[in-house]
């Protein structure tokens, strides 16, 4: 049996989709069987990061509909074995879909694949509940910023009422520099807000934007700090375990900082 | 020389440590807020139900809230009584 695991933030562009996208090829690049699912119906765009857009037939409506078999509706990616994609609907909206049929596509699909990874779209109504209906397990997505965090703890509360566990929590955007300077907050600050277990810290990346330009994810060129980040995540969810580096710069800022203030 | 050097590391609090401590303040209070009134309501009924066998108190008297200590959320209830029926005594 696969495991389900809805990608959630409650506020949008934190990087839940890249998140998703990236996290998919990379448990597909484990030799993992993954489907990722785009949950935002009506305002889908998983299909576009992956760079899958053109090759979308059928949705998770038209599964709903009986418009055709779950199988069908699947587009795989063929540049890694064992990926597909389950588009959302972009002409219908998140009321025309019911939490119970989102739960009967994932409990179908993880009968065939590892991994179901469900691409939330933002909030807490209607698209969220669909989203995380069928999950078992949840990742939240927060960068390092008061409204993302906040937000995030609302999600929080509202995952454990619904007695989705585990939630791991992944904070995306982080900047070593920002940190080093005491402009953005650590990891160690966001736990001790959230409360969570930590499976991964993704650094600011440019490279995200230009894979995303491209509907390349980004950890089909490993190397990039961002890519390295999430194939260490990837590997987490399958048991592996890898300690998360330490990204701020606190040996080297730190040090000097607090030398400056030992001679005050 | 030192007093530039406390301006620069020392006097002013980091934003970040700003950011943390406004979080820590307004997610404790939304997480207080998410325990809405209809269920305090009903708390409040259920609780006195079962208190009005052991105590007699003024309805109006009672008082209940959340608050937070720590890592911990409190209901703290009060139940001021002016009298205690003796169980006991009655049987």
């Amino acid at each position: 049996m696969g495991r389900v695991i809805v990608v959630t933030s409650g506020k949008g562009g934190v990087g839940k989709t890249t998140s998703t996208a990236n996290l998919g090829t990379a448990l597909a690049l484990l030799d993992k069987t993954v489907v990722v699912v785009d949950a935002d119906v009506g305002l889908r765009n998983l299909d576009i990061v992956m760079g899958l857009e053109s090759r979308i037939v059928y949705t998770s409506m038209d599964v709903i509909e009986k418009q055709c078999e779950l199988n069908k509706a699947l587009v795989r990616d063929r540049r890694v074995d064992g990926l597909m994609l389950l588009a959302a609907s972009q002409k219908n909206n998140k009321d025309d879909i019911q939490p119970e049929q989102m739960k009967a596509i994932c409990d179908k699909l993880r009968t065939t694949h590892d991994f179901v990874l469900i691409d939330s779209p933002a909030g807490i109504e209607r698209g969220f509940r669909n989203a995380s209906a069928g999950a078992d397990e949840a990742i939240i997505v927060t960068t390092p910023d008061v409204s993302a965090i906040r937000d995030a703890d609302r999600i929080i509360g509202l995952l454990q009422n619904a007695r989705i566990e585990p939630i791991n929590l992944v904070l995306n955007r982080f900047s070593a520099e920002l940190v080093g300077n005491g402009s953005m907050m650590d990891q160690d600050d966001v736990l001790d807000i959230l409360n969570i277990d930590l499976i991964g810290v993704v650094p600011e990346d440019s490279g995200v934007i230009t894979s995303t330009n491209r509907g390349i994810p980004l950890v089909y060129e490993d190397g990039s700090p961002g890519a390295q980040a999430y194939m260490r995540i990837a590997r987490r969810l399958t048991g592996q375990r890898i300690p998360i580096p330490d990204f701020a710069q606190k040996g080297l800022l730190n040090n000097i900082m607090n030398w400056f203030k030992k001679k005050k | 020389m030192s007093i530039s050097i406390k301006q620069l590391f020392g006097r002013k609090p980091k934003s970040s440590s700003i950011a943390k401590q406004r979080l820590k303040l307004v997610i404790t209070q939304d997480r207080l807020e998410q325990v809405d009134d209809r269920v305090m309501t009903r708390l409040h009924h259920e609780l006195a139900e079962v208190l009005a066998k052991y105590f007699e108190f003024s309805a109006n008297s009672v008082k209940m809230n959340l608050k937070q200590e720590g890592n911990s959320y409190i209901l703290v209830a009060d139940f001021p009584y002016t009298k205690f029926h003796d169980v006991n005594v009655r049987q």
